[in-house]
This record gives C-alpha cells, structure tokens and sequence, in this order.
C-alpha cells in the first residue's frame, strides 16, 4: 500500500507486518500487542486472532477486487448480460460473514463477563483529577501477602506487588478521565459520581506506562500515569517506606528553612503527612480551598516517584530512566525502591538521578510547563480556585530552599 | 402551518378549471410579491430551485471541506514530532475539535445534500423537491449556521470538548469560553436545517416519483439517501434534546450535567450517541448510493444484487439504532449491556459486508472502464473494506478496550469517512460533473487527483492503526520522547509517516480545485451521455433546463435510461445487447411528447429572512437577550412574508412583462 | 391537494396517495416522538434526584393538572369539529371551533404558567435539581407546542376570516389538527408519566 517513498523492501514489510500485527515491536512501552499480564494477555488472545481473521478477509476481499479489475478490464469484449445477480450466492455471501462473526462472537462474550470479575483482596481506590491521578491504598487490603495496615496515599505511579491480582475501584472528581496501562489491561473510564472496576496484574517487576485516555480538558495530554510492579519483598518495603514516620531536616540546614517555606508556601495545597508547624500543630493541607477539584498531589513521598506533574515531567535524569526501564525483573526493585537516589553511591551527598531542572522549572512558573487553568482573571466560574498549580512567584532562594526541602520526602 | 409550496396554476393558462377552488392572494398585498429575477444574483439568493440549491450546498460544502481540511493538516503538523510546538493545548483543542465539527457537519452532511438536492428530483422524474421554499430555507440555515459556528474564532475561541462535547467536560466550569455555546447553537440551527430537509426529500421521494417508477425501481442512490433521511428524521430529535439540555445547563444555569447536583455524566453520552451512530451512516451511506451508480455504469452491467444493496442499506439504517453504545465499552455500562452491544455491533458488519460483495460482484463479468470516477468508487470499495475490517476488531469489546481513544480507532474512521464517504463524493463529483455544469472534468487531472488521494488516504491513516496499536492515544496535543520506541513500529516514524500523508491528501484536493478550474475555463462541452449511462438524471440536458424535463417519463424498469438504449438483439452468435437509440434519440422522443404547460415554483424572499433570524437569536442567547428578540423578530417577519406571499409571481411582476417565456422560468415547450 | 393534481397535469398525482403536507406533518411529527422520547427519557432518569429538596409527590397538585389535562383533551374534540366543518366548507363553523380549541388550549397554558408560578414560589425553580430543571423543561417543552398550536389555530382563524388560505382550507386546517391530536396525546404520555405514576 506505501508504494512511493519507500524502498521495496520496506513495502514488503509494511504490507506483511503492519496491518496484520504490529505484534514484533517490543520496543514501544505502551505497546498492546505486547501484555503483562493476565489481563491484557486474555485481551490479546482474543485481539490478535481477530486481526488475523481481519487480515485474511481484507486480503481475500482486496485480491478479488484486484482480479476483477485486471480481468474484466475493458478490452472490447461485448456488454456484459444485464443480470440483476444471483440470489443463491447472496445469500451464501451474507451467511458466511454470520458465521465468522458468531464465531468471534461466542468468546467475546464469554470473556466480557470473564475480565469483569471483582473478587479480589487487594484494592487500591484510583481518582482521576484534572491532570493527575491518585490512588489511596485501602486500609485492610492484602496485597500480596503483605497487609496494609493503615491507608497509603500516593499519586501517578501505581506500585502493586507482581504476580498478584489488584483491583482498582476507579472514579473521578470533576470531569470523565479513563485509566489505561496498555500492557496490563484495556482502559476504563473514571467517571464522577460513579465508581467502576479494572483489574490489574502484572507478571513480573517492572515499570508498566499508560496515559488517561479519556479527553479531560486543556493538558489532557499531559496527564499520564504508570504502574510499578515489584517483587512481595519489595513491595513490603516500599509500603513501610510509605507508612514510615515523618523525619524532619536536620535543625540549620537548607532544607530544614525549606520545611518553613513549604508550610508557608506549598502546604495549604499540598499535604505531607506527619508535618507540624513550629508550634507543634499538624500541617493540614486544604486544596478544596484553592483548588476547584478538591485535591493535590500529596508529597509525602515525592522522592520514591520518577516523575511529577500527572508523570508528564521526569524526576530523574534521562539516563537513569533509560537504565531502570531496562533493568531486569531481578534487578528492578533495587533500583526503583531508591527513588531519586537509584544509582547513587552509598556515600553519596547527593542523588546521582535527581533531574533538578525540571523540578525548578515547575516551581518557578508551572503553567508554563503544563497548562492549566489558573489564570487569577479567568476563575470566577470557580470561585477563585484553580485547576492546576499556580505560578507562586517563588524566589531563586525559597525554590532551593523547597527543593533541599523535597529532596529529603523519600 | 398551510405549506404551499407548489404553485397553483395560472387561471389563465388551464382555463379556469379549477382555479376558482384556490383563493390565491393578489397582488395588492404590495411588499409579499415574489422576485422574479432569472439571471444574476437575485436569481440565486431568491432561488427555490432544486438544482441551483443543490450547487450552492456544494461551493458552501466545499469551502468548509477546505476549512476543515487546513484544520487537519495544523493537528498533522502538531504531531508530527515528539512534544512539539506548532499549536497551543487549548488551540489544538479547538483544532481537532472544529476539524470533526466541521469535516462531519458542514461537508460530508451537506456535501451529501448537495448531491441529494439535485440528482434525487431527476432520478426519480420529479421538476423540484415536494417543499422548494423549504428547500431554499435549509441551506441558508445550514449557511448560516456554519457561519455562526466559525465566527466563534473570532469571539474569544472555538469548541474545544470534542467533537462528542462529553460532558461534565463541557460544562461552564471547565470550558468557561464561548466555544461550545456557539458549538451548541451551531449545530442547532444546523440541525433544523438537515430536519427540514430530510422531510422535504422524504416527501419528494414517496410522492413525486415518475409514472411506473416503483419503490424497487428507484435508483440505488435514490434508496440510500432515502435511508439517510429517515436516520436524520429521527436521529436530530435526539441530538436536538441533547444540545438543549447542554445550553440550558451552560446558558440559565440547569442542573443536567451538575455532578455535584447527582446528574448521570452518562446521561450525555446515550444522547450523543443514539444520534451520533446513526450519524456515521448518514455520512456513508450517500456514498454508498454514489458508488453504486458509479459501479453499473462504468462495470456496464446492472448493480449485483439491487435488492440485497437495498435492503441490507436498510437493514444498516435500521441495526444502526441498537449499538450506539459501543462507543461506549470502556464508559463502565456493566457487562450485559457490553455483551449486547458488541454482539449487535458485529450483526450490522453482516449488511455491510454485502454491499461490499455485490460491489465486487459487480464489477466481476463486466466491461470496466477505468475513468476517474470509476477509480474513486473502486477506491472506495478497497479503502472502505479495510476500514469496516478494523471496525470489527473494535466490536469485540475487550479488545476495544485496548482500542478505543487511541490512534487505531482515528485510522479507522477516518478510512471509513473519508476512504468510504469523501472518494465516493469525488466519484460523485467526476461522475455528474457534465450532468451539472455540462462540461466534463479533466480526465487527466482527475487521475492525478485520485492517486494522490489515494496513497494520501494510506500513508496519512494507515500508519494511524499501528500508532495506536503502539499505544497513542487521541486528542493529545503532543506525545512524549519517552513513550516513542525505538523499533520499526516507533511514533516517530509512522507520525511523520501520517503527517506527509495528509499534505499528500492535501495535493489531491488542491489538483481538484485546479481541475474545477481549468474545467470551467478550457473544457468544451460535454456530450449528452458521456458515460453511457442508466438512469433518468441522464434523460434531459446538461446541464437540466430548470423544469428538468420537458415531459415526465414513463418509467418501466430499473435503470430505465439504459434499457431505452439498448436492446436483445438475435445474432448469429446468440443474443446481444446492441445499442438501438443513442442518447440523443431518446431525449428527442421525450422533447416531441413534451408538456405544454410547466409550472416551476416562483422564488421568494422569505427563506433567506427566516434563515437570517436564526444566528441573530443565537448570538442573543450567548451576548445579550435583547438580540434574540431581534432576531426572534425577523423569523417572525420571515415566517409571515412566506405565509402571506403569493403563490406565483405576479405577470405584471416580470420585466419584460407576461410573455417573455424565457424570463418567467415558466418555459412551455413544445 | 388540489394545485399538485392541476400542476402536474394528472400525469402526475403523489405517488402515495397522501398529500405533500399532509405527509410531510407525519414526518414531523414522527421526529416529533424522539424529542418528547428524549425529554422524558431525561425526566425519568432525573425525577428522583432532587436532593433533600422538593419531590414531584410533594410538590404537584394532580387534582388541579387533572383538570387542565382534561381541558386539553376536549380540545381535541372541538378541534376534529373544526376540521369537519373545514371539509363541509362552513367557515363560520370552523372559525367557531378553532376559536373553542385556542381558547381550551390557552386555558391549559394558562393552567400551566400557574402550576410553574406556584411550585416557583414553593422553591422550586429551574435551577433548583435535577428533578426540577428536567421537569420543567420537559412540561415548557410541552408548552411552547401547545402554545404554538394555539399561535396557528388563530392566525389560520385570521386568514380564513380574510379568506386569504392559498390552497386547499379543509387540508390547511386538518393538518393544524394532526399537529393538535399530536400534542394532546403528547400530553396524555406526560401526565401519566409524570404526574400519576408515582416516582
């Protein structure tokens, strides 16, 4: 079909390969010819026989429209018979496709109602926000083994014990966002007001990406999410990590003025659990205040993340995230559960991977990077609140002073 | 509600006979005379003729067919690297979103009306359509409605919800421009226009055919546009509910969408979709009917299977109400509806799939000649089939689930719209070309124009398939470096891959444009029946004398034109179809039996003014109320300058008055 | 209808058998069902969702809707007078039953604009739920028809009295009926749906 631009062999390739089955390409990480897992691959052995039914009813379809037009090409034969057709080959032409269709039909339905199946002991409740996504980990859950004894919140990065069956009670608190990680399952919507099911299981560790699906507004494309799977081990870890106490920077240290800041600066938004203001009283964020949809990222464990700003913007350098998206089921935890500082020494003093620009950047003018509705002007539909972080008008010294200050959220 | 819309007769030129029955208004009611102008732009602005109308739908149709095809090559142009920065997120928002708006509602739609309104009086005998004031009035709505949609540009941004305008997303709150209440009143205003249509060729169609031209003797683009009305008759209602319900939330503050309130975000996309499937068959199945005279014409042998065409176009028609909501497989409906819905989508494959058969078996047996028209149709045939292949792959549910929003499902439709829809209105446009201007396209020209759209159509929406097998999803601004791969199948590549191919669409179109042209300057006249044809539209001049034919012909059989042609001939070597009459023959018989007395439709001021009223009421609904008064005011006068005027111009109206035949469009012949 | 016989020379006669007009309103009210299918549709789905807010049980008064309801169902009657009196050619019979049926039906939008303006000052307004907004879009939908139809009933009262009909009367005024019965029978749907069946 690509005749002109390309080479013959190419032509060869594309017509053999590229309608058929992209099926080769394990290259691409949202690939979904490509599971991970029992979900997407029961997808995936129904999706592929379907394709190659497709292909071989087009080729059969295109070969005799291609004969036709070679054979009965004007070559001075006589006008044809005026015959208006024939009933008997209708009729077997409309019941032929019946019977290809009722046989994809039958496991079609079956498996409808298959990949519908909501037992499970691990949940993880997941709420789409204009553009992000935040999965609160709920109390009482086993999930794999281990048992989540009080509730996890965290954003955009889905950690889930491999091998294990996890089911995502998904919903939305403004517009409709649909969840989607390609290699782990098909997407389903996140509508508000109502909570819908996905099942998720991948086979083995490793970083998994997806992408809201559903249009969502003005940075609809940047609103992006991944699951991470990890070994039970692992996963134990990371969930203590996440339930640990806070630790406050150490008294006259960057950071420790950067905790003043964040209180002063990034808190009404932004909650990090376990923090007390000078005079000992918890820092509770309000972003219903401030935020039209009620929510903003927590950042208690911002560091144990790859990627901030609904997973649009990397926290760890290009090469880093290269070195972990290949690193081997084995391997992979060990690097992941390091956050910002995977590939640092021991006695590193600083986080060999931590991509500090873009983290200044967003702090700097976040709009710019991402747009959102934030505007002071253009909020009286929402009373004053934003969508989106603001620009804050931070200082180069308070933005270092918030990053010593974050650096230390791992 | 008295519609009178056809003429009544002059006493004087009947006899009285009659005429004392109509008590037909005179003259003295001073401003309701009717215009009377037969050259210039009056005799356009005024026009209730079926076939001026119909050529108007096609230049506005084409313009925004242009409109909204630079809006596609900016998105192309957008995505054609990784995070790059040719659009805006909100600009590229309002692009994709006006690109569909525009491409599905003011060209493929009224493209298809344009063909309707003036093939569908010729194909079935008639002189005009049953309603031609009302004819007039539908398209300036749609005029201006596409012209009120646009000018939100220009008033602080476009739609940017989407083409399906999902809702809460298109709430005030989260689209707080005027773009979707200008989308909303748009498509409103354009959506009485298509009702009024559809009525008025469902009428003409049911009562105004031929003698002798039976239901099952109706041309096969006849029959599917036929089908497309009755899809519009009663899919409008439902988009119509949909968008009042949206501008009442978005304009005086109604709850329906309120999630907050406990509104259902799916109450929406049942609405949308009930209308919004039968939508995609009202944008394909005119094509359909083109290809299937195209096909006969140039394979010279009647179309397979008419009646297996027929019905399964109806059976499409019909099964297209009952799986609106695969669209909807990933919206959370619970598996039984899922089950249902993907069960029923892949039952409406089955009548589609036969007209692809009898397509294919029409050309199989025959004497093909490859003119332009005839490769678009084949092309249709070709591009349509892997289009409506993909489509079952996404009737399976879980796979659509995979499917669904990403890149795949673009590839799909778009071979679908414009592999299927927009090669078969080119086919239709290479086609009747002689027939409407009497001049034939460029063959030559018109090659160049096929293959570029052509590979155009591949290159651009072929490698959109694997980019959504690859994982990119649609209506995103920009894809990441990150998410790209790096092997054969990677975005980078096949994005660019797309991007050239729409420039290559681009080039098509544009060697169009310049056919259109050198056509209109250089090309001598057409002969009468260039392309040997079948039916009745080729039985009158080129192009038709305002009253189409000097005399209604008696219709005795499908493809009635041909058989009047040709006939069996016993040779020695059996019988064989011999051509006994040339075109010209048949047209001198009917000129010897012609009418003596034709009476066309006078034109009228009236649907303009009405039409006019109806954006000024829109504009007042988003700015100001007093405006919708105005403009309430002027459909008002519209309504009653149309009740009020006389059914037929005045004799002392014309100038030169009565007698000059030629300038009272009153032409007896014979 | 009499000009198309004539036009066409009674070569020509519709192929159906209905008139134009006449078969077009079909048409159009054939669409018609979709829309009042998609407002009560919305309605059904909307009427319980009200909040800690006004019900339809606590707020409508079927006794007083009952009584406008069968308002407009006389009208029906007196608008099929009206149509035969439009065959037998008696045009002051048929102004008398136009006029009747306007009337009726003004008094039904009349009862209307009373039961809105009441549950309005019961705090119940358009704005106010989802049952309330759904409500009266449904009912004001219903309305305008209902006052459109009484809009045509007296202008074609108008232009029989000037003896202005171009064409056929009898069809002009039978067509103002069919659209009539359309819209009565509209409202017998609606009233059982939404008055009487409880939600």
């Amino acid at each position: 079909m690509f005749v002109k631009p390309f080479s013959r062999r190419r032509v060869a390739a594309v017509v053999t390969f590229g309608f058929l089955l992209a099926g080769c390409a394990k290259d691409a990480p949202q690939d979904t010819f490509d599971p991970a897992g029992p979900n997407a691959r029961e997808i995936d052995s129904l999706q592929r026989p379907v394709f190659y039914i497709a292909g071989v009813v087009g080729l059969i379809v295109l070969g005799a429209v291609a004969y036709a037009i070679w054979k009965f090409k004007d070559r001075g034969q006589d006008i044809p018979e005026q015959s208006h057709g024939n009933p008997k080959l209708e009729i077997l032409l409309t019941i032929l496709p019946a019977i290809i269709l009722a046989g994809i039909a039958v496991p079609t339905v079956s498996q409808v109602f298959s990949l519908d199946k909501k037992d499970n002991d691990c949940v993880i409740n997941v709420t789409g926000q204009q553009w992000w996504w935040e999965y609160d980990y709920v109390k009482g859950s086993t999930c794999g083994g281990v048992e989540i004894t009080e509730s996890i919140v965290t954003v955009s990065e889905l950690v889930i014990p491999a091998d294990t069956p996890v089911l995502l009670r998904i919903t939305s608190r403004d517009v409709i966002h649909s969840f989607w990680i390609p290699r782990l399952n098909g997407k389903r919507d996140a509508v508000p007001g109502r909570l819908h099911t996905l099942r998720m299981e991948a086979d083995e560790p490793g970083i998994y990406t997806g992408q809201c699906t559903e249009f969502c507004g003005l940075s609809h494309a940047r609103m992006r999410q991944a699951a991470v799977a990890l070994t039970t081990a692992d996963f134990q870890s990371w969930v203590t990590n996440q339930t640990a106490d806070y630790t406050s920077p150490e008294a006259g240290t960057t950071a420790a003025i950067g905790e003043t800041t964040f209180i002063a600066q990034c808190s009404r938004c932004h909650q990090v659990d376990g923090l007390v203001d000078g005079a000992g009283n918890p820092v509770l964020a309000e972003p219903d205040r401030f935020v039209y949809s009620g929510a903003a990222p927590n950042l208690t464990n911002l560091m144990t993340r790859t990627a901030f700003a609904g997973w649009t913007f990397d926290l760890i350098s290009d090469e880093c995230r290269d070195r972990l998206w290949n690193e081997s089921p084995e391997t992979f935890g060990a690097a992941y559960l390091q956050g910002v500082w995977m590939y640092s020494a021991a006695d590193a003093t600083a986080p060999a991977c931590f991509n500090e620009t873009n983290l200044r950047e967003w702090l700097l003018n976040a709009p710019a990077m991402k747009p959102m509705y934030t505007d002071p002007t253009k909020l009286a539909e929402t009373g004053g609140k934003t969508r989106g972080m603001p620009a804050l008008g931070l200082t180069q010294a308070q933005i270092d002073e918030i990053v010593a200050y974050l650096l230390e959220r791992k | 509600m008295a519609i009178i819309e056809r003429p009544s007769v002059i006493p004087a030129a009947v006899g009285g006979a009659g005429a004392t029955a109509l008590a037909t208004p005179s003259s003295s009611l001073g401003v309701f005379r009717r215009p009377v102008a037969a050259t210039g732009w009056r005799s356009w602005v005024f026009t209730v003729d079926h076939k001026k109308i119909g050529i108007m739908y096609g230049v506005v149709s084409l313009f925004f067919f242009i409109v909204g095809g630079c809006e596609a090559l900016l998105i192309r142009l957008q995505l054609a690297a990784p995070d790059n920065k040719v659009l805006g997120a909100g600009l590229y928002n309002e692009m994709f979103t006006m690109h569909a708006t525009t491409m599905v509602f003011l060209f493929v739609m009224p493209m298809a009306a344009a063909f309707a309104n003036y093939f569908l009086p010729l194909q079935v005998g008639a002189r005009d359509v049953a309603f031609p004031r009302l004819n007039a009035l539908s398209f300036w709505m749609f005029l201006f409605g596409g012209i009120f949609l646009n000018t939100s540009w220009f008033l602080g941004g476009a739609a940017d919800g989407g083409w399906f305008m999902y809702s809460p997303n298109s709430s005030r709150l989260f689209s707080p421009s005027h773009g979707i209440d200008f989308w909303v009143l748009g498509l409103q205003i354009i959506g009485i226009a298509s009702l009024v249509s559809s009525i008025n060729l469902i009428v003409t169609v049911l009562n105004m055919r031929a003698p002798g031209m039976k239901l099952m003797n109706m041309p096969v683009f006849t029959w599917m546009v036929l089908v497309v009305q009755f899809l519009l008759l009663f899919a409008l209602p439902v988009i119509t509910v949909a968008l009042f319900l949206l501008s009442f939330q978005r304009n005086f503050g109604a709850a329906f969408f309120d999630v907050d309130k406990g509104a259902d975000p799916l109450l929406w996309q049942h609405l949308f979709w009930i209308f919004g499937h039968p939508e995609v068959y009202i944008i394909i199945l005119p094509s359909f009917g083109i290809i299937s005279e195209v096909l006969p014409t140039f394979a010279r042998k009647p179309l397979f299977g008419y009646k297996f065409v027929v019905f399964s176009g109806a059976a499409i028609g019909f099964v297209g109400w009952g799986v609106w909501a695969h669209h909807m497989f990933a919206s959370g409906l619970g598996p039984v509806s899922v089950a249902v819905f993907s069960v029923a989508t892949m039952l409406i494959a089955i009548p589609t799939g036969v007209k692809i058969c009898n397509w294919t078996l029409t050309l199989w047996g025959g004497k093909l000649w490859f003119t332009t028209a005839m490769m678009f149709a084949i092309g249709v045939i070709v591009l349509f089939t892997i289009g409506g292949l993909s489509g079952v792959t996404h009737a399976v549910a879980p796979a659509d689930t995979q499917q669904t929003d990403t890149y795949h499902i673009v590839g799909h439709f778009h071979y679908v719209i414009v592999g299927g829809a927009v090669m078969g209105l080119f086919a239709g446009f290479y086609f009747w070309w002689p027939k409407v201007f009497g001049k034939l396209l460029n063959e030559r020209l018109g090659k160049w124009n096929f293959w570029l759209m052509f590979f155009g159509v591949n290159l651009t929406f072929g490698p959109m398939h694997i980019l959504g097998m690859q994982g990119q999803p649609r209506r995103m601004v920009v894809w990441p470096e990150k998410l790209t791969g790096e092997g054969f199948f990677n975005l980078h590549f096949w994005n660019q891959v797309a991007t050239w191919g729409s420039f290559m669409i681009a080039l098509g179109v544009l060697v169009f444009l310049i056919n259109i042209i050198h056509t209109a300057k250089k090309a001598a006249p057409a002969p009468l029946d260039p392309w040997d044809a079948r039916t009745l539209e080729w039985m009158t001049s080129s192009p038709p004398k305002a009253h189409n034919f000097d005399a209604i012909p008696t219709v005795h059989a499908l493809d009635e034109f041909f058989h009047r042609k040709y006939e069996e001939v016993d040779t020695e070597h059996g019988a064989r179809l011999v051509k006994v009459k040339s075109a010209e023959e048949v047209l001198a018989a009917e000129e010897a039996r012609a009418d003596a007395h034709i009476h066309l439709p006078s034109p009228s001021y009236w649907p303009i003014v009405l039409a006019f009223g109806l954006p000024i009421i829109a504009y007042g609904v988003i700015y100001n109320l007093l405006l919708s008064v105005v403009g309430a005011a002027i459909v008002l006068l519209g309504i009653f300058g149309w009740v009020l005027e006389p059914s037929v111009a005045d004799d002392s109206d014309y100038d030169p008055p009565a007698g000059g035949s030629e300038t009272k469009e009153l032409s007896p012949v014979g | 209808m009499a000009d198309i016989a004539l036009h066409d020379h009674g070569a020509h006669v519709s192929s159906t058998g209905l008139s134009n007009n006449k078969l077009a309103m079909w048409l159009f009210l054939g669409s018609e069902c979709l829309l009042f299918g998609g407002l009560i549709s919305t309605y059904m789905l909307y009427r319980g969702r009200h909040g800690d807010g006004v019900g339809p049980a606590q707020l409508f008064d079927v006794p007083l809707t009952s009584v406008s309801s069968f308002v407009l169902l006389m009208s029906s009657l007196t608008m099929v007078l009206a149509v035969n009196s439009a065959k037998r050619k008696d045009d002051r019979n048929t102004n008398l039953w136009l006029v009747t049926t306007g009337l009726l039906g003004s008094l039904f939008v009349g009862a209307q604009v009373y039961e809105f303006t009441a549950f309005y000052n019961e705090g119940v307004g358009f704005t106010t739920s989802l049952f309330s907004s759904s409500f009266f879009t449904l009912t004001g939908f219903h309305g305008v028809h209902v006052s459109i139809g009484v809009i045509m009933l007296l202008a074609m009262v108008a232009i029989i009295s000037r003896n202005k009909v171009a064409g056929d009367k009898a069809e002009a005024v039978e067509m103002i009926g069919l659209y009539w019965h359309f819209v009565d029978v509209v409202w017998v749907v609606i009233f059982t749906l939404v008055y009487l069946i409880p939600a």
